[in-house]
C-alpha cells in the first residue's frame, strides 16, 4: 500500500504553513537589511525599493520549490503586508505587497509553480509592492507635500514639484525595480540549480 | 497496548532506516528501550507509533500498526497526537512558541481545552516536573537542558497514554540527563507506556522493562535488563552499543611521543557584556595533545574554545604560539573549530568543491589526498547535505587540514552518534593528533573521553578548577570529575 | 517584554490604533494637527508604561517639524523638491512609526497571536505568522554561528570579495542560511504536527485577553482627532 504523502495532499498542510512562516521571516529580513539603508537619506529613499529586492530572491524562490502550491506567495505578501503596517510604514506601501503577493501568486500559478520563469517574475510583482508609496507621491506630488505648506504655496515651488514628477523618477524606479528584482531572481535560480536542488532541500 | 503486525516500510529514496517484517507486542506500562546502530531502523519505529508515518514520511508502508485501538494509518495525526506525545532530540528547534508558558500550552491549546483547564494543567506540569522556575520565561535564553525541560513539559500537559523520546538525550550534559531520569521515574510510575530510542544507554538501565535490538530493519535480540548489563564489553561493542556502565569504562589512550609545548596561556580572562565568564585561565600545551573540555553548561567552555580561535572579542590575558604572543587575527588564521552542527560550516555544492571553497589558489593533489586520507573520495560530487552527520565531521576535518590549521576544536563532536560513529570520530582524532595538530574537545562524553583524551581541563565557578593527565592512574580522579 | 507599569491595552485595540493613526496621517490637514497626533502618541506611550522612548520620539519630531519649516521658505531648487517630497513620506510614516514602536515593546507575542486567533484570522494567516515571530530571533543566532565559520575559513563577505568571488559570496551569505531554514521548517512542523496543530477545532489561547475601558476610551480620542482633522 502506497500511502499518500503530504505533497500529494492538496491545500496546505501544516509543514507547508511552518515553511511559509520561516521562509517569510527570511525574506522580510532581506528587505529591511537591503531597503533600511536607504530610507534616512533624502535622495536615496526613493529608490528603497529597488535595494528592498535585491537579496531576496534567492529566498524566494526556495520557498516556491519547496510548497509549490497555491497559496504561499500570497501569504507571504500578507504577511509581510502585516508586518510593514504594524511598524508603521506607509499604508500604499502595505497594501502593495498585499497586492503583489496576490498577483505573483496568480503569475506563478499558470505554470503551477514549476516554471522557474513565472516564479521570477512573481517575484518581481511582490518586490513591486513597495513602490506603492511613491506612486502614491507622483501620482499628485502638489497634494502629497501641499498640507505642509498650509495654503501659501510658491508658485514656484508648484511648478518645479509638476516638472519633477513628470521627469525620469517614476520610470527609474518601476524599472529599475524589476530590474533588481528580476537579477536577484536569476541568482535565486542558480543557486537553486547548483546548491539547493542537490541538496535535496526541494519538493 | 501497541501492536505491530507484520510491519514493513521503506523510505522513498532512502535505503537506511527500512523496517523489515516487524511483530511487536507492547502492554500498557511498559517502559521499552530501542537500541542499535545508526539507520537500523529504532527512530522509524517511534515513528510509526506517533503516526509520523506514514503522515509526514512517504514510502511503502504494509502491516498494521495499533495504539490503544487506534490504527495508526487509518487515525489523523492531530487525534494520535493527544494519546501518543513525542520528544525529539533538538531543543533548539522542538518549540513553536517564544516565552516558555505557551510553550507548555501548546498541546493543549490545540485540542481546545477552555482556559480554566489550560491553566490548571501548564502549573500542574510545572509542579510534577519542577520547572516552576522556568515559567514565564523567553524560551530563547534558556539553557539547551531547560529547552528540553519545557518539550517534555509541554508533552506531559497534554497526558498522553504513550511516551516517545527520540534520542532525547544526545544534547544534554549530566545533569539535564539525570533530571530526564527523573521525570521518565515520574511518568513510569504514574502507569504511562515509553518507547525510547537511544544511542546513550546508561542512564536508562533502570528503567528499562525491556531492551529490543535491533538491525537493519528487524529485531535481532530482545533483553531484560540484568541480561544486557551481563554482555561482555566485545559483544557489546561488536554489535555498535554504548556502554551501559559508565563506571565500567576505563581510559584507554595510546600514548603519542611527547612533543614540546607550543601553546602557552597566561592569565586570561574571558568577559561576555562586561560580565567575567572567565578569569585566570593558565595552561601550556603541546602538539599532539587531545584535550577534553568538561564542566557543567554555562561554566565557559564554548566561549573558551572560541577566545582560542580567535572568534571571542573580550579577552586578556596572552595567547603564546611557540613564544610569541598572538592576536585574534593570528589565532583566527591558525585554528579552527568543528561546531556542534556542522551544517553552519559547509558552503560548497559539492565535497570536492568544499575542500578548495575560499583558497586562494588550492591545490587539487592536496585536495585528492586529504579526500582519500578521511574516506570522504567516494563521496566527492555529492552534495554536503546528503552526507551523514559523521561525513559531515569528516569533511570539515578535511577542510582544516587543507587549510593548515594547526589549532583544532571539536564542539560536542559524538552527540547523537551510534558506537561506531564515536569509535570513527575517535580515530579521526587520534590521527590528527599523530599529525601534529593540537586538538582541543568540548565535551561531556565519559566514554569518548577515555577513548581519546590525553588530558582534561575542568571549567566551574569561572575557573579553570582542573587540569588532570588521563592515564590508568588518574582514573578514580577522573570519574569524580564526571560524577560518576 | 512588558516595559515599566502601564495600562495594558489589548492587542485588538493596538491594530485599531494603528489603522486610525494611519487615517489620521494619511489625511492631515495641516503639520500642526500631526505635530498634535504625535503629542496623542507620547501621551499614550507615557499611559503603556514607557518613559523615556515618548519623549525621545517627541524631541525628534520636534526637529523634524522645524526643518520643514525651514526647508519650506527656501527657493524652489531641484534639491528642496526632493526634499519636501521626501520630508512628505517622514511626515506620513512618523507617526506611525512611533506608534508602532510604542505598541510592539507593550506587547508580548503571545498575546497578540490570541488576538489574531480572537479576530478569526485563517489557520493559514495564523500559523505562518507564529513561526515568523519565533524564527526571527533564530536567523540572528544561525548567522552568528555561520559568520565565525567564515572568519574561520577566511571568507568574509566584504564589498572586494563581492567582486573578485562574487559566486563565493553570494553562497556564503545564503547556503548555510537556506539550509538551517530548511531543516528548521522540517524540524518545526514534526514538533507541531505530533502535538495535534491540525486539529480541526478551533484553538483556545492560555494568555486571556480582554477590552477595557482604556481601551475604549484610547479608540475614542483617536478616532475623535480623525474626525476632527477631516471635517473640522
Amino acid at each position: 500500500m502506497k500511502t499518500q504523502s503530504y505533497i500529494q495532499k492538496k491545500g496546505l498542510t501544516a509543514k507547508d504553513l511552518v515553511t511559509i512562516g520561516i521562509f517569510t521571516a527570511l525574506l522580510w529580513l532581506t528587505m529591511l537589511i537591503g531597503g533600511l539603508p536607504m530610507a534616512p537619506n533624502p535622495i536615496t529613499t526613493f529608490y528603497m525599493p529597488l535595494s528592498a529586492a535585491l537579496l531576496g530572491g534567492p529566498v524566494f524562490l526556495l520557498l516556491v520549490a519547496k510548497v509549490p502550491k497555491r497559496g504561499p506567495i500570497a501569504i507571504a505578501g500578507i504577511l509581510i503586508g502585516i508586518i510593514w503596517f504594524a511598524t508603521g510604514m506607509h499604508w500604499a506601501m502595505d497594501l502593495g505587497y498585499v497586492l503583489g503577493g496576490i498577483i505573483g501568486d496568480l503569475a506563478a500559478g499558470a505554470r503551477k509553480y514549476r516554471s522557474v520563469k513565472l516564479n521570477i517574475l512573481a517575484f518581481v510583482f511582490l518586490s513591486l509592492g513597495a513602490t506603492g508609496s511613491y506612486i502614491c507621491y507622483f501620482a499628485d506630488p502638489v497634494s502629497w507635500s501641499s498640507y505642509m505648506l498650509q495654503g501659501g504655496t510658491a508658485a514656484s515651488y508648484i511648478e518645479t514639484m509638476n516638472t519633477t514628477a513628470q521627469g525620469w523618477m517614476p520610470a527609474v524606479i518601476i524599472l529599475g525595480t524589476i530590474a533588481v528584482s528580476a537579477f536577484s531572481g536569476w541568482v535565486g535560480s542558480k543557486l537553486l540549480k547548483k546548491q539547493f536542488e542537490k541538496a535535496g532541500i526541494t519538493e | 497496548m501497541i501492536k505491530f503486525k507484520d510491519v514493513s516500510f521503506s523510505y522513498s529514496g532512502q535505503t537506511s532506516g527500512n523496517l523489515c517484517h516487524f511483530d511487536l507486542t507492547i502492554e500498557d506500562g511498559e517502559c521499552v528501550l530501542f537500541c542499535g546502530r545508526s539507520g537500523c531502523g529504532k527512530t522509524t519505529v517511534t515513528r510509526l507509533v506517533n503516526g509520523l508515518i506514514p503522515y509526514f514520511f512517504p514510502g511503502e508502508l504494509t502491516g498494521r500498526v495499533v495504539v490503544n485501538g487506534m490504527d495508526i494509518s487509518q487515525t489523523p495525526m492531530y487525534q494520535i497526537a493527544g494519546r501518543v506525545g513525542s520528544v525529539f532530540q533538538n531543543p533548539r528547534t522542538q518549540f513553536f512558541n517564544v516565552d516558555t508558558d505557551s510553550e507548555i500550552a501548546f498541546g493543549i491549546e490545540n485540542e481546545a481545552l477552555p482556559p480554566q483547564k489550560l491553566r490548571q494543567r501548564v502549573r500542574r506540569a510545572a509542579e510534577d516536573l519542577r520547572v516552576q522556575n522556568l515559567l514565564g520565561r523567553n524560551i530563547f535564553k534558556l539553557s539547551g537542558g531547560e529547552k528540553q525541560k519545557i518539550a517534555f513539559a509541554s508533552v506531559y500537559a497534554m497526558n498522553p497514554d504513550v511516551y516517545l523520546l527520540d534520542e532525547p538525550s544526545s544534547n544534554l550534559d549530566r545533569s539535564a540527563i539525570q533530571d530526564l531520569k527523573e521525570h521518565l521515574r515520574l511518568i513510569k510510575r504514574q502507569g504511562k507506556t515509553i518507547l525510547i530510542a537511544e544511542h546513550r544507554l546508561h542512564y536508562l538501565m533502570d528503567l528499562a522493562d525491556r531492551i529490543i535490538y535491533l538491525e537493519q530493519g528487524r529485531i535481532a535480540d530482545i533483553y531484560m535488563p540484568a541480561q544486557f548489563r551481563q554482555l561482555p564489553q566485545e559483544e557489546r561493542e561488536n554489535r555498535g552499543l554504548r556502554a551501559t556502565d559508565l563506571k565500567k569504562v576505563h581510559p584507554a589512550v595510546p600514548l603519542n611521543t611527547p612533543h614540546a609545548p607550543i601553546l602557552e596561556l597566561r592569565d586570561v580572562s574571558l568577559f561576555y557584556k562586561k560580565q567575567s565568564i572567565l578569569d585566570g585561565v593558565s595552561l601550556s600545551a603541546a602538539p599532539g595533545e587531545v584535550i577534553g573540555i568538561i564542566g557543567h553548561n554555562g561554566a565557559g567552555k564554548t566561549t573558551f574554545s572560541r577566545a582560542l580561535c580567535g572568534l571571542h572579542r573580550d579577552c586578556e590575558g596572552q595567547f603564546l604560539w611557540d613564544g610569541r604572543p598572538q592576536d585574534r587575527k593570528c589565532r583566527l588564521k591558525r585554528s579552527y573549530m568543528v561546531m556542534q552542527d556542522v551544517n553552519y560550516e559547509l558552503f560548497a555544492e559539492s565535497v570536492e568543491a568544499e575542500c578548495s571553497f575560499g583558497i586562494r589558489s588550492p591545490s587539487p593533489a592536496l585536495v585528492g589526498a586529504t579526500m582519500e586520507k578521511l574516506g570522504l573520495t567516494p563521496f566527492r560530487t555529492r552534495h554536503p547535505n546528503t552526507l551523514s552527520g559523521g561525513q559531515k565531521q569528516r569533511l570539515a576535518a578535511a577542510v582544516s587540514m587543507i587549510c593548515g590549521k594547526e589549532l583544532l576544536v571539536f564542539d560536542e563532536p559524538t552527540s547523537g552518534l551510534d558506537f561506531d560513529s564515536m569509535a570513527q570520530v575517535a580515530g579521526l582524532v587520534q590521527e590528527l593528533a599523530a599529525m601534529g595538530k593540537l586538538i582541543f574537545i568540548v565535551t561531556h562524553d565519559y566514554e569518548f573521553v577515555c577513548r581519546t583524551c590525553s588530558r582534561v581541563l575542568r571549567f566551574d565557578g569561572g575557573r579553570l578548577c582542573d587540569d588532570l593527565a588521563v592515564s590508568m592512574e588518574t582514573e578514580d580522579r577522573l570519574k569524580k570529575l564526571f560524577d560518576l | 517584554m512588558s516595559k515599566g507599569h502601564g495600562i495594558r491595552f489589548d492587542p485588538r485595540t493596538k491594530l485599531l490604533l494603528l489603522l486610525l493613526c494611519a487615517l489620521c496621517a494619511a489625511t492631515a490637514p495641516s503639520l500642526v494637527y500631526e505635530f498634535g497626533l504625535v503629542g496623542m502618541i507620547a501621551l499614550l506611550g507615557f499611559f503603556s508604561g514607557r518613559r523615556r522612548y515618548p519623549l525621545i520620539g517627541l524631541a525628534v519630531y520636534a526637529v523634524i517639524f522645524a526643518l520643514t519649516k525651514a526647508a519650506l521658505s527656501g527657493s524652489g531648487t531641484t534639491f528642496q523638491t526632493t526634499l519636501i517630497a521626501f520630508l512628505g513620506l517622514v511626515h506620513k510614516v512618523y507617526p506611525c512609526g512611533f506608534l508602532a514602536g510604542i505598541l510592539i515593546s507593550t506587547t508580548r507575542v503571545s498575546e497578540f497571536l490570541c488576538a489574531m486567533h480572537k479576530i478569526h484570522a485563517p489557520k493559514s494567516l495564523t500559523i505562518p505568522m507564529a513561526v515568523m515571530l519565533r524564527y526571527l530571533p533564530t536567523i540572528r543566532e544561525d548567522w552568528g554561528f555561520i559568520k565565525d565559520a567564515m572568519r574561520l575559513r577566511d571568507v568574509s563577505p566584504s564589498l572586494k570579495g563581492l567582486v573578485a568571488h562574487p559566486g563565493m559570496t553570494v553562497e556564503c551569505l545564503y547556503v548555510p542560511l537556506m539550509m538551517s531554514a530548511s531543516r528548521a521548517a522540517d524540524e518545526l512542523s514534526i514538533a507541531s504536527v505530533t502535538r495535534g496543530i491540525e486539529n480541526p477545532a478551533p484553538r483556545t489561547c492560555l494568555i486571556q485577553i480582554r477590552l477595557g475601558l482604556a481601551d475604549l476610551l484610547a479608540a475614542f480620542c483617536f478616532a475623535a482627532y480623525f474626525i476632527a482633522g477631516r471635517f473640522g
